[in-house]
């Protein structure tokens, strides 16, 4: 198959499913307060876009900042838990604690302790995309070749030289495959911290947005909100594909190129 | 000639209580090739392990003539770092030691010529052949001018022609440069037709059964592959192997 015909499948039945959507709600005549149609999504879209932009810019803002947050301390906790086999020992079990534990019920203490709206949702985001970081990373650092170690300490490398040029280049695959889970994690930790944190005025993101719609009962609006929240899930996930495939693309399998 | 390493009474039993080594004494001179044979789990690589100061011995004593990071080790695997270019891999040893970047790059392009890989310099390992990363892997182990050179079945992994070739130049390479070589081998033809020297070691736990000087006339070659002397050597130790595996049965 073709790639044209890889990209052009996928696009029909997304559009196939829309007219459906169109045909169905028209010919039943459902109100648009229960299930509003395409069409009226896209004029929602179209009529509220610079409001909802702005909110997809404060959700975005606390989402990349989490990302980021995550990516640096989950790391630098995985190396220091790699160094110190005692730490790991005796912190690991809390980092696990921290991931099975839902953040919704974390959250209303959160609010209650921290007083500035971003720094809440920055935590409870950061709460939700971290594990996979520490546990990934974690996992690459001990799976650095045994006889490529043997090697380091028969030329005698320090251990920051063992650090910088064995561990971490042979945990950078998991690093990234974390970092790719991390991403959708830190928005739905976003967006579950603001339908919680109950966050309102112009400075609230697009998830507020949405319940705000809802209670409302515009539809079209609560679903514009959707699609854009989807949207901004899914271009998360490609820039971090991309910036994985192109950190690793000289010698790692995942990122090789195929002859297809 | 004196003695690069010194084996007294080496024994090594691990934490699981798994006998490797029965203790062993043997002397190998510096500047000599010598082969290790024996059945597989003997504790080959383990006694290949404890003479590179790798893993220490549970009995005895090892004496090495090297000074500290003059021995280089290269594994059955070419243990190359995946990430880093034919010739990052070669200047490893060097970058550790930190010696100056125009030395390295110096050495490194010489030590790539020798074993025939000039031109994959910027190449990366997954881009090579078997041979070649074995190659890559050699370079590597020369690239600091080792003392002692200690070779864990390196080429098993490899086919049949590809093996002969390296065994070809990595003679060569031993003759050039004189490194005092331990190359641990399941195979008796490989042995015989490199070494000086074969030892023969028993099953687990491991001790040298039989030390056979090898005594070669003349180039060591295609041709010598197929003469009597050489099949003499080769039958001689594989009976000694044979009966170390199944002891003969006294009447």
């Amino acid at each position: 198959m073709n790639r044209i015909a890889r990209g052009i499948l996928p696009a029909l039945f997304g559009v196939a499913l829309l007219l459906l959507w169109e045909v169905m709600v028209r010919v039943k005549g459902v109100p648009v307060y229960i299930l509003p149609a395409p069409s009226a999504i896209a004029g929602a879209l179209w009529n509220d876009g610079g409001d909802l932009l702005v909110a997809l810019s404060v959700t975005l803002e606390v989402t990349l900042a989490a990302l980021i947050l995550a990516a640096v301390t989950g790391a630098g906790i995985a190396l220091a838990l790699a160094q110190w086999p005692l730490a790991e020992r005796t912190f690991f079990p809390y980092a696990v604690f921290l991931q099975v534990t839902p953040i919704v019920t974390v959250a209303p203490f959160i609010i209650i302790w921290v007083d500035n709206v971003f720094v809440v949702l920055l935590i409870l985001a950061w709460m939700a995309a971290v594990f996979p970081i520490i546990s990934n990373t974690l996992l690459g650092l001990k799976s650095a070749d045994t006889n490529l170690k043997d090697l380091f300490r028969l030329y005698g490398a320090s251990r920051m030289q063992t650090v910088a040029r064995l561990l971490v280049p042979s945990a950078l695959p998991y690093f990234l495959g974390g970092l790719r889970i991390s991403g959708g994690l830190a928005l739905i930790g976003t967006v579950v911290a603001e339908m919680v944190a109950g966050t309102s005025g112009t400075r609230s993101g697009l998830a507020s947005r949405l319940l705000e719609a809802s209670y409302r009962l515009e539809l079209a609006r609560a679903l514009a909100c959707f699609v854009l929240l989807s949207a901004v899930g899914f271009a998360i996930y490609a820039a971090l594909d991309l910036f994985s495939k192109r950190l690793l693309r000289h010698w790692h399998e995942s990122a090789k190129q195929t002859d297809i | 000639m004196s003695a690069a390493v010194v084996l007294q009474d080496v024994g090594k039993t691990f934490a699981s209580g798994v006998q490797a080594l029965a203790p062993l004494s043997s002397t190998i001179k510096a500047g000599s090739f010598t082969s290790i044979v024996g059945p597989s789990g003997c504790g080959k690589s383990t006694l290949l392990r404890v003479i590179a100061g790798l893993s220490a011995p549970t009995t005895g004593r090892v004496e090495r003539d090297a000074p500290p990071h003059s021995t280089s080790f290269v594994f059955q695997d070419a243990t190359l770092m995946p990430w880093a270019t034919v010739a990052a891999n070669v200047a490893l040893p060097l970058r550790l030691a930190g010696r100056p970047d125009a030395e390295i790059t110096e050495r490194v392009t010489e030590a790539l010529a020798r074993v025939g890989l000039d031109g994959f310099a910027g190449s990366f390992p997954h881009q090579l052949s078997g041979g070649m990363k074995m190659r890559a892997s050699i370079a590597r182990a020369m690239v600091t001018g080792p003392k002692l050179l200690l070779m864990d079945e390196p080429f098993a992994a490899l086919d049949e022609f590809t093996r002969a070739k390296l065994n070809d130049d990595l003679l060569a390479l031993w003759q050039q440069n004189r490194w005092t070589v331990i190359f641990v081998t399941h195979s008796i033809r490989e042995a015989v037709f490199l070494a000086e020297r074969v030892l023969v070691m028993s099953p687990r736990p491991g001790r040298v059964i039989a030390d056979r000087a090898i005594s070669l006339a003349g180039h060591r070659d295609d041709a010598l592959r197929l003469s009597h002397a050489f099949t003499d050597q080769c039958a001689d130790i594989s009976r000694l192997l044979a009966e170390a595996i199944q002891p003969p049965v006294n009447p």
